[in-house]
């Protein structure tokens, strides 16, 4: 008797989860391949944007060919635009430290940068929109790989060789 | 009618195990398969539908690049969230706190989702919302750069896309799965229903065979159908009934044969009886003048020789019974002359307290009424005490005739054998001086008196005041017992 009583709760259960079971369930997050990634036009330089380097593409005149190493961070230590600012991107490069000029490092492995502007009072945050900046247009320019660790040389001496912290 | 709902209320116990049984079967198993093949169909449904629509919004992105301007303003958010809205859905740009929507309701983003997106992998989760299931898509937009390696731009493209078609496909698969089980269930109780007749109608059977038989139908057979376990049941049945039939027409042939043995014998000793009752009456008629012992074996031989032909008279009596020949002579009497008539003959007229009230007129056999008084009341001279009395009285269909005595009564242990044959009340008497058969031709006499079905009687019994009361009753129109349907 108490077999069958047992049976039956089973089959009740069976059909109140069938019941229930029906339709589209809500789930939990599913992972799947990276993100998309797509081109970009224009020359890419780093900000600060929340405490962290982000990258700002501008609008060149002249698309191509792509604006040299040095150029670019010319253009870096211009600042953040209007456009920028607005949108919460700052800048801590100090504008006197251009001219720069970028070549292969020659010790080793990656690019040398000697601006005129004294590097070891750089923020590391400036640091990195240096590092980040430079990489990228050496990659552009085909001069070298966006990883590659990069040395700042200034009249005040030489910060350590760094790869740029984003990807 | 009642046997019917016997059978009905015993059938039903078993057909409804059955059916209960082959209806859990049936619903367990579809349910089973229904509820397996459902959930795999629902996934393969979703998983497809989802991949789908993730390569359709990756497909879209695409499109929205080269990225020319970053930061983005918000007319550049909102182009690109127009650009990949559809009638299936909208799409969620965002750049850091700018946000451009192709709807104007609030996107359901959660924050699974968003922390997914955040780690650079293309992330979606199915939510509910306002009941209406829901895909929501989302990813970063990166830059790639030449030599392969790519950086996130700071825009994330969510896409939110209604789920409802692929919920009423969904919805059909239930439907269909709840009509299979339905189905299913049906099929199972007319098939329960099917195997439960294959198997209640041989029990059915089976139950009335055994019932006939006992009923007294030796000849009662089942027809056996197959090979299974109800098939060896009815072989078993038939196999006992005609054991049963063989050894009870053993019996009865037996039983005839020791009638026919005593009825033949009967008739034998009658002839040479015939002429030792003849020798007898000389000796009678010598016994006075003959001396001392040969006179009382004279008388003792006559006597003997008497009560033998009385025996012998009433064993041929006894054994008409037997054989179902004995016939009324039916004719319309007076009952009252009619016992009157018997108690003269006797000599009993005298010492007979008779309560006769006449003119009661009853078609019966004479001398059949003429033996059972007489029996009742030498009866009651012999074993009771006077006075003895025989009360006469009638109804519309039926007369009572009451003979009843003064003596002791008769024991309890008694009367249920007082009409047997050869029945001695008083072990003790070995001899009695009747033939012990005169109770039990009276009963046979009255029960042979039949009307509508119901035969005479004749009852043993004892007066509340003492005293043994024989009551006798007879139709007042019998008919024979063979003219009523045969039945003996």
């Amino acid at each position: 008797m108490s077999g069958r009583r047992a049976l039956l709760v089973a089959v009740g259960l069976l059909f109140a989860l069938l019941a229930t079971g029906c339709g589209v369930r809500p789930s939990e997050v599913i992972n799947g391949r990276p993100a998309v990634t797509g081109p970009s036009e224009g020359t890419g330089i780093y900000l600060i944007a929340d405490g962290q380097v982000a990258l700002v593409i501008r609008q060149t005149k002249t698309p191509s060919p792509p604006l040299s190493p040095a150029a670019t961070l010319a253009l870096l230590a211009k600042g953040a635009s209007e456009t920028e600012r607005s949108a919460g991107l700052t800048s801590e490069v100090p504008a006197d430290l251009v001219p720069a000029d970028v070549g292969p490092t020659v010790d080793g492995p990656g690019v040398t940068v000697t601006v005129a502007g004294a590097v070891l009072p750089l923020s590391p945050l400036a640091a990195d929109q240096l590092v980040c900046t430079v990489a990228d247009a050496v990659a552009r320019t085909a001069q070298g790989t966006s990883f590659a660790p990069v040395t700042l040389v200034g009249p005040d001496g030489t910060r350590p060789a760094r790869t740029c912290p984003l990807a | 009618m009642t046997r019917w709902r016997w059978a009905g209320t015993r059938a039903s116990g078993l057909r409804l195990r059955l059916v209960l049984a082959f209806a859990l079967l049936g619903v367990t198993t579809t349910a089973v398969v229904a509820s397996v093949s459902y959930v795999q169909a629902r996934t393969v449904i979703l998983q497809l539908a989802q991949d789908a629509e993730v390569a359709s919004l990756t497909d879209q992105i695409a499109k929205l690049y080269p990225v020319v301007n970053l930061p983005p303003t918000q007319e550049d958010l909102d182009l690109m969230a127009q650009r990949l809205s559809d009638r299936d859905g909208y799409a969620v740009v965002r750049y850091r706190d700018l946000r451009g929507q192709g709807a104007q309701v609030r996107a359901p983003l959660t924050p699974e989702v968003q922390a997914a997106v955040a780690d650079g992998r293309i992330a979606w989760q199915r939510v509910s919302r306002d009941g209406v299931p829901t895909l929501l898509i989302g990813t970063q937009l990166r830059i790639e750069r030449p030599d392969g390696s790519s950086v996130p731009s700071g825009l994330e493209v969510y896409s939110v896309r209604s789920l409802a078609s692929e919920q009423r496909s969904i919805d059909r698969l239930a439907t269909y799965a709840w009509l299979t089980g339905g189905l299913s269930l049906i099929l199972a109780v007319l098939l329960a229903l099917l195997a439960a007749r294959g198997v209640l109608r041989p029990v059915r059977e089976l139950g009335q065979a055994a019932r006939r038989l006992g009923e007294g139908d030796l000849s009662t057979r089942l027809t056996v159908r197959g090979v299974d376990e109800l098939a060896d049941v009815a072989r078993t049945f038939n196999d006992t009934a005609g054991r049963l039939e063989r050894q009870v027409g053993e019996l009865r042939r037996m039983e005839a044969d020791a009638r026919r043995f005593v009825a033949d014998v009967s008739h034998e000793l009658r002839t040479p009886l015939a002429a030792m009752t003849a020798v007898t009456d000389v000796l009678d008629e010598e016994a006075d003048r003959l001396p001392g012992d040969a006179g009382r074996a004279a008388r003792l031989v006559s006597q003997e020789t008497q009560s033998l032909t009385q025996l012998v008279n009433d064993l041929i009596e006894v054994s008409r019974f037997d054989s179902g020949t004995a016939r009324l002579a039916l004719d319309d009497i007076d009952v009252a002359a009619a016992v009157t008539a018997t108690l003269r003959v006797r000599g009993w007229a005298e010492r007979v307290r008779t309560e006769l009230p006449p003119g009661v007129v009853a078609r019966l056999d004479p001398r059949r009424l003429d033996v059972i008084v007489a029996n009742l009341v030498g009866n009651a001279f012999r074993h009771g005490a006077e006075p003895v009395s025989v009360r006469l009285s009638a109804e519309e269909d039926w007369i009572t005739i009451e003979v009843s005595d003064h003596g002791p009564g008769l024991d309890q242990q008694v009367l249920p054998h007082v009409f047997d044959r050869f029945y001695k009340a008083d072990t003790a008497r070995t001899r009695s001086e009747g033939s012990g058969l005169g109770l039990a031709i009276a009963w046979e006499n009255a029960r042979l008196h039949r009307r509508a079905g119901q035969s005479g009687r004749l009852v043993a019994g004892n007066a509340p005041t003492g005293g043994a009361v024989f009551t006798l009753r007879l139709p007042r129109l019998a008919s024979d017992t063979a003219d009523e349907a045969g039945v003996r």
